[in-house]
């Protein structure tokens, strides 16, 4: 049986391109696949892969408080406790803002009424996808919603279960922008992590970041340089910086105005990736090696 | 929360406005558009990067840093000597942030939350809070404008705490506010457009950048904050962008074309407003329009 190895797209700076190398990569690699979109609260993956939806179910996580404003005498009492500014009380009657509750349960425990009750929230939905590339587990994020590195963490889950029940030895998970809990959920654990920057100042003060999370969670990783062309100075400062850390630069790509008319197409841009889409795909299968290697702690 | 003694030239304005450049979809040009924006202000105006997981303003700005001071968050501490094991610190903790084994003192885990629940419940007052820093605000200023930014610690997982007591400061200083926001259309741009008076959006116009605009709107309706459409890379695309601001009647305020000088500009980090004049004369006549609307 084939070991299943996951690969993360990552970048940091939103825009990069992780969205088009994921989907691009995914459409050359030889190997079976399974696609996932970690980027749950702007999931851009399905408009390329026009998926055909199998299964789909909400995504339950976290509480919120309700008040029974006939119990509630407006004492203030929750206002002055709740950490996140999620009540207040006017006219007499405290009120929740649903954006900012985070379930904690504090307005309750100093509630002399007990007025307070929770519900669960549906946060968002999953979905149980095929595509012509393979199958694919993807997820909408309510918009506003919370909880998005919980979210990440049961798709990514159900994405390697998927996998493992399909005999596929490739998982590609599309990543969030950020550095924060979506990022870390869609990192943490993965065999290995595509960073795709561009050469621009912002692009790579982000990598430098991305590129910190990826190593205090030891995830072996490589760089994806998109846009090489639209400044030659930038692309080798990039160049540079990854010379000196050592990262090993995957693959260069210039930018190509038919990408966008690929994306406008709802096509997967590939073809406009030309040659070195293939050399990202045979330059990625070097650096997973080293995946196994770090899994079994070596 | 601890409050960061940060300080700015106070000023007493009678409406100040708190405009958000948000988007959706990362890398759409939101730090171009804010910085232009910023540029074509009077220096009054504060410049405020929100996008604390990867925050790109200052540069554009081509800041020099004064001042930092860590953002804090309260973590319970456990006192071992008063700890007696009963668990009340467990069952009342939402997110399994505390753990009790058999008899030995609670310990506290990084899904905690800091609501403050464990404290609240402990009968033996065994448990206070302590803050330990996430980020770090900083101030400082450049191209002529005060800027304040958040910035995340590298492994952190929230950058909402980071993100309100940045506005928090910024708010409170009562100036014009010019905020570039985090991607994305959770919580952290939650936090970031509650504290704004309204929005401004800047997408791309590829069915991507449509289509997480779409969602980026949901949330300035929910928040019942009024938005704007700047449309950039306007002829890189399909009109998905432009008709679902018609739909929805948002204002278009701009739609810049795709310009490879602009583009190896902000390379190395000088916003559109000092390369090219149709950027210039829109953001110029944006600043006017908000400055006479919040009169």
């Amino acid at each position: 049986m084939s070991v299943l190895r996951e690969i993360v797209v990552l970048s940091g700076k939103g825009g990069a391109g992780k969205t088009c190398i994921t989907a691009s990569l995914g459409a050359v690699l030889p190997e079976a696949k399974v696609f996932c979109d970690a980027d749950v609260d702007a999931p851009n993956l399905e408009l390329l892969l026009a998926p055909e939806i199998l299964e789909e179910e909400p995504f339950e996580s976290g509480l919120r408080a309700e008040i029974d404003p006939g119990a509630c005498t407006g004492c203030g009492r929750c206002e002055a406790a709740c950490r996140f500014r999620a009540v207040v009380v006017r006219d007499g009657r405290a009120r929740v803002d649903a954006f900012a509750c985070e379930g904690c349960g504090v307005c309750a425990l100093v509630c002399p009424e007990r007025a307070v009750s929770f519900v669960s929230v549906v946060q968002g939905r999953l979905f149980r996808s095929r595509t012509v590339l393979g199958r694919f587990e993807h997820a909408r994020l309510r918009p506003g919603g919370a909880n998005s590195g919980k979210l990440v963490q049961l798709l990514r889950r159900r994405a390697r279960e998927t996998a493992l029940r399909e005999g596929v030895s490739v998982l590609l998970v599309d990543g969030p922008p950020g550095i924060a809990c979506p990022a870390i959920s869609s990192l943490a654990g993965a065999n290995a992590a595509l960073l795709v920057t561009e050469p621009t100042d912002s692009a790579r003060a982000d990598l430098l970041r991305i590129a910190e999370l990826a190593g205090r969670f030891r995830v072996p990783f490589g760089i994806v340089l998109n846009k090489a062309d639209l400044s030659r100075e930038g692309a080798r400062r990039t160049e540079e910086l990854c010379a000196e850390r050592r990262w090993p630069l995957l693959a260069r790509f210039p930018f190509v105005e038919e990408i966008p008319r690929c994306i406008a197409r709802r096509e997967v841009p590939a073809k406009p990736l030309g040659e070195e889409l293939h050399h990202l795909a045979e330059r990625l299968s070097l650096l997973l090696p080293k995946a196994a290697e770090c899994r079994m702690g070596v | 929360m601890e409050t960061i003694p940060i300080t700015l030239p106070e000023e007493r304005r009678k409406v100040p406005f708190r405009l958000a450049v948000a988007s959706g979809k990362g890398g759409t040009g939101k730090s171009c558009v804010a910085a232009s924006l910023i540029l074509a202000a009077e220096d009054r105006v504060l410049a405020v990067d929100a996008d604390v997981e990867c925050p790109n303003l200052g540069g554009l700005l081509d800041w020099e840093k004064w001042e930092s001071a860590p953002v804090r968050i309260p973590r319970p501490q456990v006192d071992p000597d008063r700890c007696d094991g009963c668990g009340a610190c467990a069952d009342a903790c939402r997110f399994s942030a505390m753990l009790v084994f058999g008899k030995g003192p609670a310990r506290v885990n990084d899904l905690c939350h800091g609501c403050g629940a464990c404290a609240l419940v402990c009968p033996k007052g065994a448990i206070f809070e302590e803050g330990v820093p996430v980020g770090w605000m900083t101030r400082g200023r450049g191209r002529g404008r005060d800027v304040l930014e958040g910035r995340l610690s590298v492994g952190q997982a929230n950058p909402v705490p980071v993100l309100e007591e940045l506005l928090a400061v910024a708010v409170g200083k009562g100036r014009d506010l010019v905020v570039d926001c985090p991607p994305g259309t959770s919580c952290s741009l939650v936090a970031a457009l509650r504290l704004c008076s309204e929005a401004l959006f800047v997408t791309e116009c590829t069915p991507f950048g449509a289509a997480d605009l779409s969602l980026a709107l949901d949330v300035a309706e929910a928040l019942q904050k009024p938005a704007m459409v700047v449309l950039n890379r306007s002829d890189l695309g399909d009109g998905g962008a432009e008709e679902l601001c018609r739909r929805r009647n948002i204002p278009v305020v701009a739609r810049f074309p795709f310009s490879r000088a602009i583009a190896e500009a902000y390379a190395s980090g000088i916003p559109p407003y000092l390369v090219d004049e149709a950027w210039r004369s829109a953001m110029d006549a944006l600043w006017a329009e908000l400055k006479e609307r919040s009169r």
